[in-house]
């Protein structure tokens, strides 16, 4: 092989690694962010039982950061990024950051059938009339909302993450700041 | 399996760019730039210039221009899907067993007679996704109420969930499956960021094998795109059994 010709395999070798590294790495940016909204508002307040039949009403946590996560049992995406939120949970422990996700119209039973399934310790709310979700503007399953400590909702994901991601923490962390 | 695509921009006349004139036209372009390289660049320069090509090539193909359509058995449901994908934007239809839809609506409250309604209605699971990235933004829209479905020389718009919240209160059906069913289908309406996506139902009217063309229609930074899936067929009313041990 002539020496031009090494050259040429060894940079498009090169290259093809390049190539396919910028598109993984666009695949992960692209999976891994909260759009900030272009009008926060502020989160309308509710209360809400959860699995275990105590009340939580959202107000109680202001002065923290509030993952506000709306899913159900049926729903591929929502069970698949369910463990992440439980990673999530464990990492941002003592950091004023919580997770609360609103099971949308199912009871209690389905909802603790799952968790035999899906263990998460986070907060798991029961909106089984739908009444909490349709004060939210969601349009599709799941969608989360990103509280600030002064109660406004500054952002939004439409499907899954992988909530434990270090970037995307620190789009919440970076709120904690303000 | 890759088919083949058919996309265009509003104001073109019949299917428009396909995916060989795309290619086409690339290669062109990389011939020209090679002929003028020839004509100025040294021996021992070339090589790294080749590379460079390869990459930009390299690149061109993970990010295609022009709408591919997929289509294979899905990995999870391991039943048929279609599948749109373009810069920026993928949709996929995967076809959905009337009898999983029978399952799925009668386990969450309608009637045997409200759960055939659905079951014998065409429904596929639909993903669509914001393939983008935060540094290079792109804001995806889409109206379901612009889709069109064409078959047996007829066209249909998609039933959406506001005809079907109609259907549902005439029949008078529980609160609880009324819930169930109108977050189960892909919403009407939706504008995804990057990274964003949503999983949901969509039904398209037809009889249960039923083959249609679909065109799918959204919005890029403002800008109106369509693409042609041509070939889609509603899941046959089978009742498949377990694979043999």
């Amino acid at each position: 092989m002539t020496p031009p010709r090494r050259q040429f395999l060894r940079c498009a070798g090169l290259s093809l690694w390049f190539a396919l590294g910028v598109t993984h790495a666009a695949g992960n940016d692209a999976a891994q962010t909260l759009q900030p909204l272009a009008k926060p508002f502020v989160a309308p307040d509710f209360t809400l039982p959860d699995d275990d039949g105590n009340t939580h009403r959202l107000s109680d946590y202001r002065g923290k950061v509030v993952v506000l996560n709306f899913w159900a049992t049926w729903c591929p995406p929502c069970r698949y990024e369910m463990p992440s939120m439980e990673r999530a949970h464990k990492k941002v422990q003592g950091e004023n950051i919580v997770l609360l996700a609103v099971n949308v119209g199912e009871s209690e039973d389905k909802v603790f059938e799952f968790t035999g399934q899906y263990p998460v310790s986070f907060q798991l709310l029961l909106d089984t009339d739908g009444t909490v979700i349709r004060k939210y503007p969601v349009i599709g399953l799941p969608t989360t909302f990103v509280i600030d400590p002064r109660g406004v909702v500054t952002h939004r994901a439409i499907g899954g993450r992988e909530w434990d991601d270090e970037q995307l923490l620190g789009q919440l962390r970076k709120l904690l700041t303000h | 399996m890759h088919l083949k695509a058919s996309s265009y921009q509003p104001g073109s006349d019949g299917d428009g760019v396909t995916l060989a004139g795309t290619t086409t036209s690339r290669v062109v372009t990389t011939q020209g730039v090679e002929i003028k390289l020839a004509n100025t660049v040294s021996t021992a320069v070339r090589p790294a210039i080749w590379a460079a090509l390869t990459a930009i090539g390299l690149l061109l193909m993970a990010q295609p221009v022009a709408a591919l359509v997929n289509t294979g058995t899905d990995d999870e449901a391991r039943l048929p899907y279609w599948e749109i994908v373009e810069p920026g934007v993928s949709i996929r239809l995967v076809q959905r067993l009337p009898d999983q839809t029978r399952g799925f609506f009668q386990a969450r409250g309608f009637s045997v007679a409200d759960a055939e309604l659905i079951a014998q209605s065409c429904v596929f699971q639909t993903v669509f996704r914001n393939l983008s990235s935060a540094s290079k933004p792109v804001k995806i829209e889409y109206d379901l109420n612009a889709w069109v479905i064409q078959a047996a020389g007829a066209k249909r718009g998609m039933k959406t969930r506001e005809v079907w919240k109609k259907i549902w209160t005439g029949r008078r059906a529980p609160r609880a499956a009324q819930l169930a069913f109108e977050w189960g289908l892909l919403p009407t309406r939706q504008a995804y960021g990057p990274g964003d996506y949503n999983w949901g139902m969509s039904v398209f009217g037809l009889a249960p094998g039923t083959e249609f063309t679909l065109d799918v229609v959204w919005q890029q930074n403002g800008e109106r795109r369509m693409a042609r899936l041509p070939g889609v067929r509603c899941a046959p009313d089978i009742h498949p059994l377990p694979d043999s041990p």
